[in-house]
């Protein structure tokens, strides 16, 4: 799936303590967690551990124990990624993602609206 | 020979000091005592740099241990429970009215539809300057930090945040006493409210200009280097809109505003609740604190991202800092009491700055206040001789209240909006200076230069 067909049909993404999946693939360029700016996606990454399985994308945060505690009832995960396949150095391209932990295990995948603030 | 007297009231603190205080006829504590202070001074500095995950994981429990060494020496081994008890009353104070503050101006949404240009900042750095005079640094710092932050968010660098603490968060707020809350600490104490606007706004209006001409050249140059760059944002069109939502938080604000001055050093009908360290005006701010979260516009929270983070971190780092600081606080007081004749307005300024700048700018500035009245053998904690001394030579309270706000802005623990800026900053993704580079490379190059000339000008060889 696209991200962008995933966030029409608003298809859910999940999380297991500091396990993220989400329904779709993506080159990922920055991720906000709390006060935490991660730009480092590669399997050498101290922080992060991302990898493609099927259909789906885990990203584990290694500073973290579980999502739910890094971030409150108002805030979100914030994501700027790139659709695979498309030109990460087309600006244009770039999507922006806001994450929000819902319930015991579900992630609800928006685009930011005007308001969410994700400096590039 | 103010570089000397500076460093005979810094440097001279000596471990036979044991005279009684004035203030609660306490022994002074021993100098070793401000170890506790110092470890935790030096891992606010050093923690989020070095050993992070640990720092955010543990500083709650940091903070309080140490406060707690200070504070059951104080107990146990000085038995000066006055101190104590008079540190927590302040805290109180302070933590009641900045996490009103935040939590009341979290349910405000502004939406100003505008191109990120040096004059659209500097609008928003005076407009931030005036109205935290009216509802303090901490609520200009919340209410206008988002917008400020939407508006450049093409373009936005640290420096456009440090500028935003050093003139919405500090600088700005030196105009009245519910600006920030040494002035305030002073109003209690007995300075009348509109004296402070009316002897430092000839010092306030050029500190805030130069500031802004210097922000002005630097946004400038950077705007020129974007424009460069990113061509594709000169084509955005912009309304110029601004749009306000939440109005009904407006009436507490207002609340807080107000309830600053329910005490009974300003009204003399409000009842005390001595012993206890709080009074009616903090159990009105904690209750806005309840009452302005629960009725909050849910989407509005959600467009702010509203979090208690920010107010926690202050919460627990200024209880431990509020508590090492007492030995810190009671030795410098006793030696500048004991310097007091040699000390001119120059000397109370940069004395007054440092220390405001690593310590809390309230408790700074009363100490020396209290000092400089020691001049004319007056009591701080009379009303009439503060009174008096506000007659007698205003030159020194000018100098204590200026450096007090202004020298908030040299590191991000000498005021307590300076860490939400910073946290909301960081949250929205913008990498921001440590500790030390904030210090050396904004607030030593930038701001002490201007407080340099600040003091040429207004203090030097004066009193």
């Amino acid at each position: 799936m696209k991200i962008k067909e995933a966030v029409a049909q608003k298809a859910s993404g999940l999380y297991f303590n500091n396990r993220i999946i989400l329904p779709f693939h993506a080159h990922f360029l920055k991720m906000i967690i709390d006060d935490e700016i991660y730009t480092d996606f590669s399997i050498s990454s101290k922080h992060l551990f991302v990898s493609e399985e099927g259909s789906f994308t885990n990203i584990y945060i290694k500073d973290f124990k579980n999502i739910k505690d890094a971030v409150s009832r108002y805030e979100a995960v914030k994501i700027v990624c790139v659709e695979k396949g498309e030109d990460v150095f087309d600006l244009k391209n770039h999507l922006k993602l806001a994450l929000y932990p819902e319930g015991r295990h579900n992630i609800k995948i928006v685009f930011t609206d005007e308001d969410i603030l994700l400096i590039e | 020979m103010l570089i000397k007297k500076l460093i005979i009231l810094f440097f001279t603190l000596n471990s036979s000091i044991l005279a009684a205080q004035e203030h609660h006829n306490a022994v002074l504590p021993e100098p070793l005592m401000v170890i506790p202070f110092i470890l935790l001074l030096l891992m606010i500095a050093t923690g989020p740099l070095f050993y992070k995950h640990f720092w955010e994981h543990n500083y709650p429990k940091i903070a309080i241990i140490l406060g707690l060494i200070t504070t059951l020496y104080y107990l146990l081994i000085l038995r000066d429970s006055g101190s104590i008890l008079h540190t927590m009353a302040e805290y109180l104070s302070f933590i009641a009215l900045l996490s009103s503050l935040f939590v009341a101006s979290g349910g405000i949404l502004i939406r100003v539809d505008a191109k990120s240009t040096p004059w659209v900042n500097i609008g928003f750095f005076i407009f931030g300057a005036v109205i935290s005079n009216i509802i303090g640094t901490t609520g200009a710092s919340m209410l206008l930090i988002r917008p400020f932050i939407k508006v450049n968010q093409n373009r936005i660098k640290p420096f456009h945040i440090v500028f935003f603490i050093f003139i919405v968060s500090n600088i700005g707020g030196a105009l009245t006493p519910i600006g920030d809350p040494p002035l305030f600490l002073g109003f209690l104490r007995g300075v009348p409210f509109f004296w402070v606007v009316q002897n430092v706004w000839f010092i306030w209006i050029p500190t805030v200009i130069l500031l802004l001409i210097i922000f002005y050249f630097i946004d400038k140059s950077d705007l020129k280097k974007t424009e460069l760059h990113k061509p594709e944002n000169n084509d955005a069109v912009y309304s110029g809109k601004i749009e306000f939502k939440g109005s009904k938080n407006l009436i507490y604000l207002a609340v807080i505003v107000i309830s600053v001055f329910i005490d009974p050093a300003v009204i003399s009908w409000v009842p005390s609740l001595y012993p206890l360290p709080f009074g009616i005006r903090e159990i009105i701010m904690f209750s806005v604190v309840a009452l302005s979260y629960k009725t909050a516009d849910e989407n509005i929270l959600r467009a702010n991202e509203f979090d208690f983070e920010p107010i926690k971190e202050v919460a627990f780092l200024f209880v431990g800092i509020f508590a090492t600081m007492i030995p810190a606080l009671q030795l410098i007081a006793h030696e500048a009491r004991i310097l007091s004749d040699q000390l001119n307005a120059g000397v109370f300024y940069w004395a007054t700055g440092f220390l405001s700048a690593f310590l809390d700018n309230a408790p700074t500035y009363l100490n020396f206040l209290s000092a400089a009245m020691g001049k004319y053998a007056l009591d701080v904690n009379l009303q009439d001789n503060v009174r008096q001394f506000v007659i007698e030579d205003e030159v020194y309270l000018q100098a204590i209240s200026v450096a007090a706000v202004f020298f908030g802005a040299m590191t991000y623990i000498g005021n307590g909006p300076n860490f939400m800026v910073k946290s909301i900053s960081e949250r929205s993704g913008i990498n921001m200076p440590g500790f030390f580079q904030y210090f050396i490379k904004y607030a030593v190059t930038i701001l002490l230069p201007v407080f340099v000339v600040v003091w040429l000008i207004f203090f030097f060889g004066k009193g």
